[in-house]
């Protein structure tokens, strides 16, 4: 028996909400960039939900799982380029915290 | 038609030797920079070379009368032409350019090339010393080759290419010695005062462009016969004369357009003799000579040209009689003697016009090249009350310059009796209007006898009025007596080249023109504009006329004048008002001041205030400010706290996605 498709897709959507809470509401730059990978997550899990469903009345469709990969892809990238800016914030500001960088306050 | 393609090489020598002159010139000013004692160091070898292309150019220029000479009737209308070049191909408008010797500007071609090399060889003495000397040169050799491309064009977008290009070197060479200041000011008015005939040259070009699809001259004439028919054309065809008539008033220095060429002499003495006397400034009459069909075909801008004609030469000769400068008496001289020429074309006597051309190119430019000698001799005095008595001193340049004036007053049986005298006849036989024109340009030749012969009195005869002691007047170098001497000899004889029909029976230049004049004589024909001719008797009278006023008036310009200025003096009390008038040149200069001076620069002014200032820095100044304005709000955006700027993109990341499901 297969989960039905809303719940994936509200879980999808929980765990896109909490990454968004994480990334506006907390100020620690590690975990606003876990948050990131949260939303990417929830993402990839609407994907793939979609092209199961997609599939399940049609022939197969695999553009749900290849985007998905893609995003991982993007999402590994974007974890190394993101953890190396919070090494070199924190060379500079000795800290990690996310109010410290307001130089462009206007 | 007869091929002869050596023509290109006319304009093309000394096209060649101005190149050639203006690399000496930079050999020169780099030399000069390691040595500042060289003296013409390089470019002393400028004279030689330009010599050297206005003599080949002036035997090619004998090559191809000859030519022309050994050809028929028919052939010499058609004249000799050099193989075409394709220029300008635009589908049903095309232009081909090709170099042409017709009898008109076989006449040219000599007159510029024979006159132009006495003149190259006289400067070679008289700009000696001057640190511009190969500069000099090389602007007289391009002159030369614009000049030869003005008059061999066979259609009137070369021709235009040489009317502007001598534009040019007449600009370069009025301000020859720009930095004194006032050369480079005298300079430009005669550019700009020019460029307003030029636009009037060009929209006329335009216009005929949409009456004949061609700009070749001949073509134009022979279609002008087809449109005798058509009030409506004959209208347009009348705007281009008179806007071409407009042109040819700038370049000929007419009213009103002439207060350019008396502040020209500011450039050196030969310029004025070879541009502003001889050749440039007949460019005027050689255009209305050669558009004769078209001019022929429009009768009321004929009496236009007449009438502007003999106001030209009243206003010259009234002028000159006032100067104090021997050479802007030579310049008012010029005007007025350019007025007897329009007078003559308007008469529809092309070959008198070109005949006067012709006689004025060798007296005018003998009478300014001795000026240019007396100049020398006198170490840089222009003011005839400060000269006398210099015929003493300067034997050869007397001799030769009586010759000159003898010649521009008229006086019997010199060159310019028998020009003058025939545009007088042609004026008077052509009755209606143009006796007031006629007697206008009697009055005109008293004058010109009277003001000449005053300043061979003032210059040569009387006491001498000069520091004796500082100033040694001498007679100048043979390069510059020998083109005087034969420019004397062809002003004294030049009548012969037309004696007038009473005393041959055939008019030599008139024959000689008649393959280029009988298209517009066949016009006037069909429009039954040809007059009766007067008969002998009143030709014998008038040339009788002309002599006695020559005499008489010659005599008494010397006489007065004899002893020295001081005749000036008490007409200046008694009237000092028309003294100031005639001497200002009628303050036409005032004129312009008035009337388009002052209105343009109100105009500038006014534009400068509110459409500059008000209105366009406005605009600027006022986006200026709307940005600052709407910065100063916006900015507090940027709170620099980076929550905030998710927040903002949250929304915006938001919003967009709305906006794709809307859509």
């Amino acid at each position: 028996m297969n989960v039905p498709t809303e719940h994936l897709l509200i879980l999808a959507g929980i765990l896109f909400s909490l990454g968004a809470l994480g990334f506006l509401l907390r100020s620690n730059l590690i975990v606003i960039l876990a948050s990131v990978e949260l939303m990417l997550n929830a993402a990839n899990l609407t994907f793939l939900a979609g092209a199961r469903s997609h599939s399940s009345v049609g022939p197969l469709n695999l553009d749900g799982p290849i985007f998905a990969l893609f995003v991982i892809l993007v999402a590994a990238c974007e974890a190394a380029l993101g953890l190396a800016l919070v090494i070199a914030f924190y060379r500079q500001k000795q800290s990690v915290d996310i109010e410290a960088a307001a130089e462009l306050k206007g | 038609m007869k091929d002869y393609n050596l023509l290109w090489l006319m304009p093309l020598l000394p096209f060649l030797g101005s190149i050639l002159c203006g690399a000496l010139h930079f050999a020169t000013l780099s030399a000069r920079k390691k040595n500042p004692e060289i003296g013409h160091g390089p470019g002393a070898l400028a004279a030689p070379v330009a010599i050297a292309a206005m003599i080949g150019s002036f035997a090619v220029a004998v090559t191809a009368w000859l030519n022309l000479k050994g050809l028929d009737e028919v052939g010499r209308a058609m004249g000799v032409e050099s193989s075409p070049w394709h220029w300008i191909d635009l589908g049903p408008f095309s232009v081909d350019l090709s170099m042409v010797v017709d009898p008109l500007s076989a006449v040219m071609i000599l007159v510029i090339t024979g006159v132009g090399a006495l003149i190259h060889i006289y400067s070679a003495g008289y700009i000696k010393g001057d640190p511009g000397f190969a500069k000099f040169f090389a602007y007289l050799n391009l002159f030369v080759a614009m000049m030869l491309m003005l008059v061999l064009s066979s259609n009137l977008v070369g021709l235009f290419v040489g009317w502007e290009g001598v534009g040019l070197c007449s600009y370069l060479l009025i301000g020859f010695w720009y930095d004194k200041g006032w050369p480079a000011e005298a300079g430009q008015k005669a550019f700009v005062v020019n460029r307003i005939g030029d636009a009037c040259f060009l929209i006329g070009a335009f216009l005929l462009i949409r009456l004949f699809g061609t700009l070749d001259t001949s073509e134009i004439g022979a279609a002008v016969i087809g449109m005798l028919d058509d009030p409506a054309k004959l209208k347009d065809l009348g705007l281009a004369a008179l806007l071409m008539f407009g042109g040819a008033c700038g370049k000929s220095a007419q009213f009103p357009l002439m207060v350019w060429l008396p502040d020209a002499m500011a450039g050196p003495t030969p310029v004025s003799a070879l541009i502003h006397a001889a050749t440039m400034v007949t460019a005027g009459v050689y255009l209305i000579a050669r558009m004769n069909p078209v001019y022929a075909a429009c009768p009321d801008v004929l009496f236009l040209i007449g009438c502007v004609g003999a106001l030209t030469a009243f206003i010259g000769a009234t002028s000159a009689i006032r100067q104090t400068d021997i050479k802007k008496v030579l310049a008012y001289s010029t005007v007025s003697q350019l007025g007897y020429m329009f007078l003559g074309l308007s008469t529809g006597a092309w070959a008198a016009a070109v005949f006067h051309l012709v006689t004025h190119a060798f007296f005018k430019g003998l009478l300014f090249l001795g000026s240019g000698s007396v100049i020398h001799g006198m170490h840089h005095e222009q003011n005839m009350y400060k000269m006398g008595g210099l015929k003493r001193h300067m034997p050869k340049t007397f001799l030769t310059f009586m010759v000159g004036a003898a010649a521009l007053s008229g006086l019997p049986l010199m060159s310019g009796f028998f020009s003058k005298d025939e545009i007088l006849f042609m004026t008077y036989s052509h009755g209606g209007g143009y006796i007031a024109l006629w007697i206008v340009g009697l009055i005109s030749a008293a004058l010109t006898a009277f003001y000449t012969w005053r300043m061979v009195a003032l210059t040569f005869f009387g006491e001498e009025r000069f520091d004796v002691d500082h100033v040694h007047p001498h007679e100048s170098p043979s390069t510059m007596t020998i083109p005087l001497i034969l420019l004397a000899v062809a002003a004294a004889i030049g009548g012969l080249l037309n004696l007038p029909a009473v005393m041959t029976g055939h008019p030599i230049l008139h024959g000689w023109l008649e393959p280029v004049t009988e298209v517009g004589q066949e016009v006037l024909v069909k429009l039954h504009l040809v007059h009766e001719h007067a008969s002998h008797g009143v030709e014998w009278g008038l040339l009788a006329l002309g002599s006695v006023i020559a005499l008489v008036f010659s005599y008494l310009g010397f006489r007065r004048y004899l002893k020295g200025p001081e005749p000036d003096m008490s007409f200046a009390r008694r009237a000092p008002g028309l003294t100031g008038f005639l001497g200002a040149a009628w303050r036409l200069d005032g004129l312009f001041e008035v009337f388009i001076l002052i209105p343009v620069r109100l105009l500038s002014e006014f534009i400068s205030a509110i459409i500059d200032k008000l209105f366009i820095d406005g605009a600027v100044n006022g986006a200026a400010s709307i940005a600052k304005l709407v910065g100063d709000d916006t900015r507090k955006m940027t709170t620099g706290s980076v929550k905030s700027y998710a927040v903002w993109m949250g929304f915006g990341a938001a919003g967009l996605s709305l906006l794709l499901i809307w859509i």
